[in-house]
């Protein structure tokens, strides 16, 4: 025998502004045996003023794509209610007000479960994200499209804190996930949170890079734009599209430092405006040994080579003239990081948080080092990810820095396994490294070091 | 027939499955060349594996190896140069024990060789266009 919890909607408010959503979009069948905290649905979201307020200011207005996901609390059969939407395109955009007391499904529980609540409201799980350009919208699909900053939140009050992801594919396997964006995390969780996920394309968030971006002036952006349009306005060889969209998306990228930005969150409990972040994740694999100085104007430049390879011939042009390469030792990194750490330390007081890189591949077999010629950091992977780990633990006894220790869980769950491809993270190590990240940035664990 | 198999002491070297889920390589450096010696520890390539075709994904999962020699020989038959791409198995070279020695025969084992992961640089294939 087993009986039923009607799944509400439950409370979300922007203070005294109207919420629309569209349809649910179901993640899963009717019938779905679903696990508490499992995302089933998700719906977009729009902001509109209410009468009273049509010159007010929109919150969000920035993004472009808001959506709430929803996940019951509780494992059971999940029944879905048969909605009201037209369907079609109708079914995408924000036609029904947000009615708290909606009920859009059923959960059928054993009958042993029956001190339970005859209804529940699902816990909600926001998201929204900033396209890159208006012209990126997609409509289909949990925050797709193209997005120079996307972020989630959840909690029945809110979060209070920040966590900002300047990673690579490291770290935003942690933070955004590969499966669906913010949904492993969130239901990693119960615990109110916000994330924030600022991708790598096309620049590398590494520590010069990032200090440049936070503490450039106006007038120093604007005199990055006026050589990039005069390289490519006075190339000869032939300026592509390929060109103006990637010189686009690299000065979106230069010009606004995240770690000073500020949130609106749309909450159960009403709107809320919190940051800059007060947690910072970096990945140590963004600090490669050679980065790009641009020759006039001093700034720091560096890209994965197959974003590189996306520009136009003129972007790459002018990367190659424009620009010298500069090499770093692990010293010249070392000094990048306290610098980068001190200015955020100075600018906002965020922790930095720092993903170490796994030094086995688990595909070598070295029987003797004999072969290889000193310093052997410079060509063996191995040695230079054992050496940048040292350097990291030397800098994280020195500064407000904590170690999220890739390299050890790796190796306790058997490294070789979780880089099927060479590269990148299982899930399962993923999952991990996750719950690590979450135990850093509880407020008891303030205390620089490492963290498995 | 046979006799003649034992008294010939080549070694091959196939491009192996560095990682268990490649299935080709491609060739960035070539250390050494036809009828050279090659002592225990010298270089003799650097490969390329790049899974992207297998694991689609935004960030193509691609990693550099050297191989060095776990032995000394006469490299007799070099079949691959900078920029080849290779499947597992395919012959990259032919070594004997000694330098006039027939090669027509039967290599009687792989040659031993030490596979180190390294990082990109300069002097590979790939980086001529940069």
């Amino acid at each position: 025998m087993t009986h039923e919890i009607a799944l509400k909607l439950g409370s979300l408010k922007a203070d005294d502004f109207l919420i629309r959503r569209s349809a649910i979009h179901w993640l899963c069948e009717d019938d779905h045996l679903c696990r508490a905290g499992e995302v089933v649905g998700f719906c977009s979201v729009t902001i509109e003023p209410s009468p009273n307020q049509r010159n007010a200011g929109l919150p969000m207005a920035g993004e472009q794509d808001f959506q709430v996901a929803i996940a019951p609390r509780t494992a059971g059969r999940l029944r879905i209610e048969k909605g009201k939407s037209p369907g079609g395109y109708l079914g995408i955009h924000g036609l029904h007000l947000w009615n708290p007391n909606q009920i859009i499904g059923r959960l059928e529980i054993p009958d042993d479960s029956r001190g339970q609540a005859l209804e529940q409201d699902v816990r909600l799980l926001m998201l929204a994200g900033r396209r890159m350009s208006g012209l990126a919208d997609v409509d289909a699909g949990i925050l797709p499209g193209w997005h120079n900053r996307s972020r989630a939140w959840w909690g029945d009050e809110g979060p209070d804190r920040t966590l900002l992801c300047l990673g690579i594919c490291d770290a935003a396997g942690i933070v955004r996930g590969n499966q669906t964006p913010f949904i492993e995390a969130f239901e990693s969780t119960a615990e109110p949170a916000h994330l924030v996920y600022i991708p790598d394309h096309p620049v590398v968030p590494c520590a010069p890079v990032l200090l440049d971006q936070l503490l450039r002036s106006s007038g120093q952006n604007r005199a990055i734009a006026a050589d990039l349009a005069a390289a490519l306005g006075s190339d000869r060889t032939g300026t592509t599209s390929d060109d103006w969209l990637f010189a686009g998306a690299l000065l979106s990228w230069l010009e606004r430092s995240p770690i000073r930005d500020s949130y609106e969150l749309v909450t159960p409990m009403g709107l809320r405006r919190i940051g800059p972040a007060d947690a910072v994740l970096l990945s140590l694999s963004s600090e490669t040994n050679t980065i790009l100085k641009h020759k006039r104007l001093g700034y720091s430049l560096q890209m994965l080579r197959h974003r590189q390879a996306s520009a136009g011939p003129a972007i790459r042009a002018w990367l190659g003239s424009a620009f010298e390469a500069v090499k770093r030792s692990v010293d010249d990194i070392r000094r990048d990081y306290r610098r980068l750490i001190d200015a955020i330390g100075q600018e906002t007081g965020a922790r930095v948080f720092i993903l170490n890189r796994m030094s086995t591949s688990g595909y070598e077999d070295i029987v003797s080092y004999a072969p290889f010629d000193a310093p052997m950091s410079d060509t063996l992977e191995n040695i230079a990810a054992k050496e940048m780990n040292l350097m990291l633990h030397d800098l994280a006894q020195e500064c407000d820095a904590t170690i999220i220790d890739v390299d050890a869980l790796a190796a306790e769950i058997g490294g070789a396994e979780h880089l099927p491809d060479g590269i990148h993270h299982s899930a399962t190590l993923q999952a991990l490294l996750r719950s690590a990240m979450f135990t850093a940035w509880t407020p008891q664990a303030r205390k620089s070091g490492s963290v498995r | 027939m046979l006799q003649r198999e034992f008294l010939t002491m080549l070694f091959e070297l196939r491009l192996t499955k560095i990682n268990p889920n490649m299935t080709a390589g491609m060739v960035e450096c070539c250390y050494v060349s036809e009828n050279s010696p090659v002592k225990l520890g010298d270089k003799l390539f650097d490969l390329r594996v790049d899974l992207s075709a297998g694991f689609s994904q935004y960030c193509p999962p691609i990693s550099y190896f050297r191989v060095v020699a776990r032995e000394k020989g006469i490299l007799r038959q070099l079949l691959v140069k900078p920029g080849d791409n290779v499947n597992v198995g395919d012959l990259l070279a032919v070594l004997s024990e000694i330098a006039n020695e027939e090669i027509a025969g039967r290599p009687v084992r792989p040659l031993r060789v030490t596979t180190a992961g390294i990082a990109h640089h300069s002097a590979m294939w790939s980086a001529r266009d940069q």
